[in-house]
Protein backbone atom coordinates (compact mmCIF):
# COMPACT_ATOMS: atom_id res chain seq x y z
CA UNK A 1 0.00 0.00 0.00
CA UNK A 2 2.74 2.48 0.97
CA UNK A 3 4.90 1.44 -2.03
CA UNK A 4 1.61 2.31 -4.53
CA UNK A 5 1.27 5.75 -2.27
CA UNK A 6 4.74 6.67 -3.18
CA UNK A 7 4.14 5.60 -7.20
CA UNK A 8 1.50 7.96 -6.64
CA UNK A 9 3.40 10.74 -4.95
CA UNK A 10 5.90 10.71 -7.18
CA UNK A 11 3.50 10.67 -10.84
CA UNK A 12 2.01 14.20 -9.16
CA UNK A 13 5.14 15.28 -8.46
CA UNK A 14 6.18 14.75 -11.60
CA UNK A 15 3.64 16.48 -13.10
CA UNK A 16 3.80 19.42 -11.03
CA UNK A 17 7.24 19.80 -11.65
CA UNK A 18 6.78 19.86 -15.73
CA UNK A 19 4.44 22.37 -14.84
CA UNK A 20 6.49 24.25 -13.23
CA UNK A 21 9.29 24.14 -15.78
CA UNK A 22 7.09 25.40 -18.47
CA UNK A 23 6.21 28.45 -16.38
CA UNK A 24 9.50 28.81 -16.01
CA UNK A 25 10.64 28.65 -19.72
CA UNK A 26 7.68 30.55 -20.38
CA UNK A 27 8.75 33.91 -18.26
CA UNK A 28 12.51 33.23 -19.25
CA UNK A 29 11.10 33.48 -22.97
CA UNK A 30 8.94 36.87 -21.90
CA UNK A 31 11.62 38.21 -20.19
CA UNK A 32 13.92 38.56 -23.40
CA UNK A 33 11.09 40.10 -24.99
CA UNK A 34 9.98 42.67 -22.76
CA UNK A 35 13.11 43.18 -20.52
CA UNK A 36 11.35 43.01 -17.16
CA UNK A 37 13.56 42.31 -13.82
CA UNK A 38 11.03 40.95 -12.21
CA UNK A 39 10.14 38.22 -15.03
CA UNK A 40 14.05 37.04 -13.33
CA UNK A 41 12.73 36.18 -10.04
CA UNK A 42 9.50 34.61 -10.95
CA UNK A 43 11.63 32.21 -13.61
CA UNK A 44 14.07 31.47 -11.44
CA UNK A 45 12.23 30.47 -9.13
CA UNK A 46 9.79 28.13 -11.13
CA UNK A 47 12.90 26.63 -12.45
CA UNK A 48 13.76 25.54 -9.09
CA UNK A 49 11.08 24.75 -8.11
CA UNK A 50 10.30 22.58 -11.14
CA UNK A 51 13.80 20.94 -10.49
CA UNK A 52 12.73 20.23 -6.66
CA UNK A 53 9.72 18.46 -7.31
CA UNK A 54 10.83 16.35 -10.35
CA UNK A 55 14.04 15.57 -7.54
CA UNK A 56 11.39 14.83 -5.20
CA UNK A 57 9.18 12.99 -7.79
CA UNK A 58 12.56 10.68 -8.66
CA UNK A 59 13.15 9.83 -4.93
CA UNK A 60 9.56 8.86 -4.41
CA UNK A 61 10.16 6.78 -7.38
CA UNK A 62 13.24 5.03 -6.17
CA UNK A 63 11.58 4.29 -2.62
CA UNK A 64 8.25 2.61 -3.88
CA UNK A 65 10.36 0.42 -6.33
CA UNK A 66 13.40 0.40 -2.99
CA UNK A 67 16.23 0.82 -6.34
CA UNK A 68 19.34 0.08 -4.81
CA UNK A 69 17.70 -0.86 -1.17
CA UNK A 70 17.54 3.03 -1.03
CA UNK A 71 14.86 2.82 1.62
CA UNK A 72 17.00 0.92 4.25
CA UNK A 73 19.39 4.11 4.04
CA UNK A 74 17.62 6.35 6.21
CA UNK A 75 20.45 8.72 6.18
CA UNK A 76 20.66 9.21 2.19
CA UNK A 77 16.88 10.07 2.44
CA UNK A 78 16.75 12.18 4.89
CA UNK A 79 19.58 14.18 2.93
CA UNK A 80 17.46 13.86 0.23
CA UNK A 81 14.30 14.95 1.53
CA UNK A 82 16.02 18.12 3.18
CA UNK A 83 17.85 18.99 -0.56
CA UNK A 84 14.13 18.75 -1.77
CA UNK A 85 12.91 21.01 0.63
CA UNK A 86 15.05 23.69 0.53
CA UNK A 87 14.89 23.87 -2.93
CA UNK A 88 11.22 24.50 -2.77
CA UNK A 89 11.90 26.38 0.60
CA UNK A 90 14.86 28.98 -2.08
CA UNK A 91 12.33 28.71 -4.86
CA UNK A 92 9.09 30.72 -2.20
CA UNK A 93 11.59 33.02 -1.52
CA UNK A 94 12.53 33.88 -4.84
CA UNK A 95 8.51 34.55 -5.80
CA UNK A 96 8.30 36.40 -2.41
CA UNK A 97 11.20 38.91 -3.41
CA UNK A 98 9.47 39.11 -7.17
CA UNK A 99 6.05 39.78 -5.89
CA UNK A 100 7.13 42.34 -3.19
CA UNK A 101 9.06 44.12 -6.21
CA UNK A 102 5.84 43.58 -8.26
CA UNK A 103 3.14 44.52 -5.87
CA UNK A 104 4.96 47.87 -4.18
CA UNK A 105 5.74 49.19 -7.89
CA UNK A 106 8.35 52.05 -7.65
CA UNK A 107 9.15 51.36 -4.12
CA UNK A 108 13.28 51.84 -4.10
CA UNK A 109 14.78 48.29 -4.09
CA UNK A 110 16.22 48.80 -0.83
CA UNK A 111 13.09 49.87 0.57
CA UNK A 112 11.63 46.73 -0.52
CA UNK A 113 14.17 44.45 0.77
CA UNK A 114 14.16 46.40 4.34
CA UNK A 115 10.58 45.77 4.52
CA UNK A 116 10.80 42.05 3.95
CA UNK A 117 13.57 41.68 6.31
CA UNK A 118 11.93 43.64 8.76
CA UNK A 119 8.80 41.71 8.30
CA UNK A 120 10.84 38.32 8.47
CA UNK A 121 12.39 39.77 11.80
CA UNK A 122 8.92 40.43 13.62
CA UNK A 123 7.92 36.84 13.07
CA UNK A 124 7.90 34.74 16.10
CA UNK A 125 11.10 33.13 16.45
CA UNK A 126 11.58 29.60 16.77
CA UNK A 127 12.55 27.87 19.39
CA UNK A 128 16.69 27.04 18.33
CA UNK A 129 16.62 23.35 19.08
CA UNK A 130 13.21 22.56 17.09
CA UNK A 131 14.96 23.78 13.97
CA UNK A 132 18.44 22.56 14.64
CA UNK A 133 16.80 18.79 15.48
CA UNK A 134 17.20 16.52 12.69
CA UNK A 135 14.28 14.76 12.99
CA UNK A 136 12.34 18.11 13.29
CA UNK A 137 14.08 19.76 10.07
CA UNK A 138 11.53 18.53 7.51
CA UNK A 139 8.86 20.14 9.43
CA UNK A 140 10.75 23.20 10.43
CA UNK A 141 11.31 23.60 6.30
CA UNK A 142 7.64 23.10 5.84
CA UNK A 143 7.41 26.22 8.07
CA UNK A 144 9.29 28.03 6.38
CA UNK A 145 7.76 27.53 3.12
CA UNK A 146 4.26 28.27 4.73
CA UNK A 147 5.67 31.62 5.73
CA UNK A 148 7.55 32.36 2.39
CA UNK A 149 4.16 30.77 1.00
CA UNK A 150 1.90 33.37 3.07
CA UNK A 151 3.97 36.44 1.89
CA UNK A 152 3.40 35.65 -1.64
CA UNK A 153 -0.56 34.63 -1.49
CA UNK A 154 -1.15 37.90 0.23
CA UNK A 155 0.62 39.69 -2.44
CA UNK A 156 -1.47 37.73 -5.20
CA UNK A 157 -4.17 38.92 -3.29
CA UNK A 158 -3.16 42.64 -3.08
CA UNK A 159 -2.59 42.03 -6.92
CA UNK A 160 -6.06 40.15 -7.81
CA UNK A 161 -8.26 43.26 -5.88
CA UNK A 162 -6.18 45.68 -7.96
CA UNK A 163 -6.61 43.86 -11.11
CA UNK A 164 -10.11 41.48 -10.73
CA UNK A 165 -8.03 39.72 -13.66
CA UNK A 166 -9.20 36.21 -14.35
CA UNK A 167 -5.03 35.73 -14.84
CA UNK A 168 -4.30 37.21 -11.28
CA UNK A 169 -6.99 34.89 -9.89
CA UNK A 170 -5.84 31.58 -11.34
CA UNK A 171 -2.05 32.44 -10.21
CA UNK A 172 -3.44 33.43 -6.90
CA UNK A 173 -5.51 30.29 -6.73
CA UNK A 174 -2.78 28.24 -7.29
CA UNK A 175 -0.52 29.66 -4.53
CA UNK A 176 -3.29 29.15 -2.40
CA UNK A 177 -3.78 24.85 -3.04
CA UNK A 178 0.27 24.61 -2.57
CA UNK A 179 -0.02 26.37 0.53
CA UNK A 180 -2.92 24.40 1.99
CA UNK A 181 -0.56 22.07 0.30
CA UNK A 182 2.24 22.39 2.37
CA UNK A 183 0.09 22.38 5.52
CA UNK A 184 -1.50 19.17 5.10
CA UNK A 185 2.19 17.81 4.51
CA UNK A 186 3.53 19.26 7.61
CA UNK A 187 0.90 17.80 9.47
CA UNK A 188 1.79 14.42 7.40
CA UNK A 189 5.37 14.97 9.61
CA UNK A 190 3.75 15.64 12.33
CA UNK A 191 1.54 12.89 12.05
CA UNK A 192 3.39 10.55 10.07
CA UNK A 193 0.69 9.18 7.87
CA UNK A 194 1.59 8.21 4.18
CA UNK A 195 -2.40 8.39 3.29
CA UNK A 196 -1.69 12.28 4.40
CA UNK A 197 0.67 13.14 2.33
CA UNK A 198 -0.65 11.44 -0.74
CA UNK A 199 -3.84 13.99 0.00
CA UNK A 200 -1.32 16.94 0.19
CA UNK A 201 0.43 15.81 -2.94
CA UNK A 202 -3.10 15.75 -5.27
CA UNK A 203 -4.01 19.73 -3.32
CA UNK A 204 -0.22 20.43 -4.24
CA UNK A 205 -1.45 19.13 -8.26
CA UNK A 206 -4.43 21.10 -7.84
CA UNK A 207 -2.24 23.80 -7.63
CA UNK A 208 0.02 23.41 -10.71
CA UNK A 209 -3.25 22.49 -12.27
CA UNK A 210 -4.36 25.87 -12.12
CA UNK A 211 -1.38 27.47 -13.04
CA UNK A 212 -1.54 25.20 -15.59
CA UNK A 213 -5.05 26.57 -16.83
CA UNK A 214 -3.45 30.46 -16.38
CA UNK A 215 -0.54 29.18 -18.72
CA UNK A 216 -2.59 27.67 -21.41
CA UNK A 217 -5.27 30.63 -21.61
CA UNK A 218 -2.64 33.34 -21.43
CA UNK A 219 -0.65 31.67 -24.51
CA UNK A 220 -4.19 31.52 -26.62
CA UNK A 221 -4.18 35.01 -26.17
CA UNK A 222 -4.66 37.01 -30.13
CA UNK A 223 -3.12 39.61 -31.49
CA UNK A 224 -7.00 41.49 -32.19
CA UNK A 225 -7.53 41.01 -28.24
CA UNK A 226 -6.87 42.80 -25.02
CA UNK A 227 -5.97 40.34 -21.95
CA UNK A 228 -8.40 39.95 -19.00
CA UNK B 1 -2.53 49.35 -37.78
CA UNK B 2 -3.66 45.52 -36.43
CA UNK B 3 -7.04 46.49 -38.47
CA UNK B 4 -5.18 46.24 -41.74
CA UNK B 5 -3.32 49.64 -42.77
CA UNK B 6 -3.38 53.22 -41.74
CA UNK B 7 -2.54 56.51 -42.93
CA UNK B 8 0.66 58.36 -41.17
CA UNK B 9 -1.77 60.96 -39.52
CA UNK B 10 -4.05 58.30 -38.21
CA UNK B 11 -1.20 56.67 -36.64
CA UNK B 12 0.05 60.03 -34.82
CA UNK B 13 -3.11 60.74 -33.24
CA UNK B 14 -3.89 56.99 -31.81
CA UNK B 15 -0.29 57.09 -30.73
CA UNK B 16 0.01 59.93 -29.27
CA UNK B 17 3.63 61.48 -30.32
CA UNK B 18 5.45 64.19 -32.00
CA UNK B 19 5.95 63.82 -35.38
CA UNK B 20 9.62 63.14 -35.42
CA UNK B 21 9.25 60.40 -33.06
CA UNK B 22 6.82 58.23 -35.20
CA UNK B 23 8.71 58.52 -38.15
CA UNK B 24 11.97 57.55 -35.84
CA UNK B 25 9.50 54.45 -34.81
CA UNK B 26 8.01 53.91 -38.21
CA UNK B 27 11.42 53.51 -39.90
CA UNK B 28 12.47 51.19 -37.26
CA UNK B 29 9.38 48.83 -37.32
CA UNK B 30 9.89 48.88 -40.88
CA UNK B 31 13.52 48.03 -41.23
CA UNK B 32 12.90 44.95 -38.74
CA UNK B 33 10.07 43.52 -41.32
CA UNK B 34 7.44 44.60 -38.96
CA UNK B 35 5.69 47.21 -40.95
CA UNK B 36 5.55 47.77 -45.29
CA UNK B 37 5.30 51.38 -46.43
CA UNK B 38 2.74 50.99 -49.50
CA UNK B 39 2.32 53.74 -51.65
CA UNK B 40 -0.75 54.36 -53.76
CA UNK B 41 -1.42 57.17 -56.22
CA UNK B 42 -0.92 60.44 -54.26
CA UNK B 43 -0.90 58.87 -50.69
CA UNK B 44 1.10 56.50 -48.95
CA UNK B 45 0.00 53.95 -45.95
CA UNK B 46 1.58 51.56 -43.62
CA UNK B 47 0.41 48.15 -43.45
CA UNK B 48 1.26 45.45 -40.68
CA UNK B 49 3.73 42.09 -42.08
CA UNK B 50 2.66 38.60 -41.24
CA UNK B 51 5.71 39.37 -38.61
CA UNK B 52 4.50 42.03 -37.60
CA UNK B 53 1.26 40.26 -36.51
CA UNK B 54 3.13 37.57 -35.18
CA UNK B 55 5.43 39.86 -32.99
CA UNK B 56 1.84 41.83 -31.34
CA UNK B 57 0.63 38.14 -31.32
CA UNK B 58 3.76 37.61 -28.75
CA UNK B 59 3.27 40.68 -27.08
CA UNK B 60 -0.38 40.35 -26.52
CA UNK B 61 0.79 36.67 -24.79
CA UNK B 62 3.44 38.73 -22.78
CA UNK B 63 0.81 41.17 -21.45
CA UNK B 64 -1.58 38.52 -20.46
CA UNK B 65 1.73 36.28 -18.71
CA UNK B 66 2.27 39.17 -16.81
CA UNK B 67 -0.55 40.65 -15.91
CA UNK B 68 -1.02 36.97 -14.08
CA UNK B 69 1.54 38.38 -12.09
CA UNK B 70 0.47 41.95 -11.10
CA UNK B 71 2.96 43.18 -14.04
CA UNK B 72 2.85 45.27 -17.04
CA UNK B 73 4.47 45.87 -20.06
Amino acid sequence: MVDQLFLVNSLLQLASGIVALSVSFTAFRYMKLVENDILRFLSFGFMLLGIGLIFGASLMLLLSFNVGKIAEDIELVYVATVSYLVLQALAYFSFAVGYARGAYGNVRKEMASTLFIATSMALPRLPRNYLLLGTHINAALQLLILILLAFVIFQGALIYSRSKGMFSLLVLSGFSLIFVAHAIMLASSLFPSALLFTFGAVVQFGGFLSLLVFLLNSGRVHAASKNT
Amino acid sequence: MEEGNAKPTRVLYKANLSYDRLVKYLDELISKGLLQEVHASDSRYYVITQQGVKFLEEVRKAEAFLSGFGLSL
